[in-house]
């Protein structure tokens, strides 16, 4: 993926990543965080702001900071990070609303063939998983990596 | 002795195309244990609680099919 990504920082064990947007709106940490789901080897990713003064992490603020395409590569380098370190795992994704369901469909749309080279990408539609395909709505998104 | 160093810039090319793909895939992430203090805490339990619900009635596709 030729794109810019901002530089990521991550605790011990490469399950919670760090990293700061900067744009019109000034500088936003945001977090991305692999959390354990009930299914073995299946993680939820986790993504949202770091309000700077409670500290707690906000992952339904609209930062509109002008640097999605660069937001959105930097967490996709959190994810070969994690699967680097962790191969075999599932990743889980679903916006917290309808629009940034649409949003992360729009992002992986854009880097599809870059992804489907390293990934298997799934979209649920009802309550099948079916291979990611353009122009077509998911309510959620599930990801594996081939043979790291 | 041309087709020769034709190949050798080919097998540069390629390679260093390898080496910039590898940086790319392999992203170099700095350690910064103060991010411990995240450790544990769920960013949204109602969205990790959907995902709990939805990977029950769905389950898992079988990868590569």
């Amino acid at each position: 993926m030729r794109l810019e990504r901002y530089e990521l920082k991550a605790e011990a064990s490469l399950t919670i990543f760090e990293f700061v947007s900067e744009g019109p709106n000034g500088k936003i940490r945001k977090v991305v965080q692999f959390e354990e789901t009930n299914f073995k080897g299946v993680y939820n990713l986790a993504f949202g702001d770091v309000d700077p003064t409670t500290e707690k992490i906000n992952d339904s603020v609209i930062s509109n900071n002008k640097d999605s395409e660069k937001v959105l590569a930097t967490v996709v380098s959190a994810i070969y990070a994690f699967t680097g370190r962790y191969p075999g795992v599932w990743i889980y994704a679903a916006g917290s609303t309808k629009s940034r369901t649409r949003l992360y469909r729009m992002g992986l749309t854009k880097f599809l063939a870059e992804i489907t080279e390293d990934f298997y990408l799934y979209g649920q539609r009802n309550v099948n998983w079916i291979f990611f395909e353009k122009g077509v709505e998911y309510e959620a998104f599930l990801a594996k990596r081939k043979n790291v | 002795m041309r087709h020769f160093l034709l190949s050798e810039k080919m097998f540069k090319f390629v390679y260093m195309k390898m080496k910039d793909f590898k940086k790319i895939k392999s992203p170099v992430v700095r350690i910064d244990n103060s991010l411990e203090r995240y450790k544990g805490k769920i960013i949204s339990q109602e969205k990790l609680d959907k995902a709990n619900d939805m990977l029950k009635t769905v389950g898992l596709p079988k990868a590569g099919k």
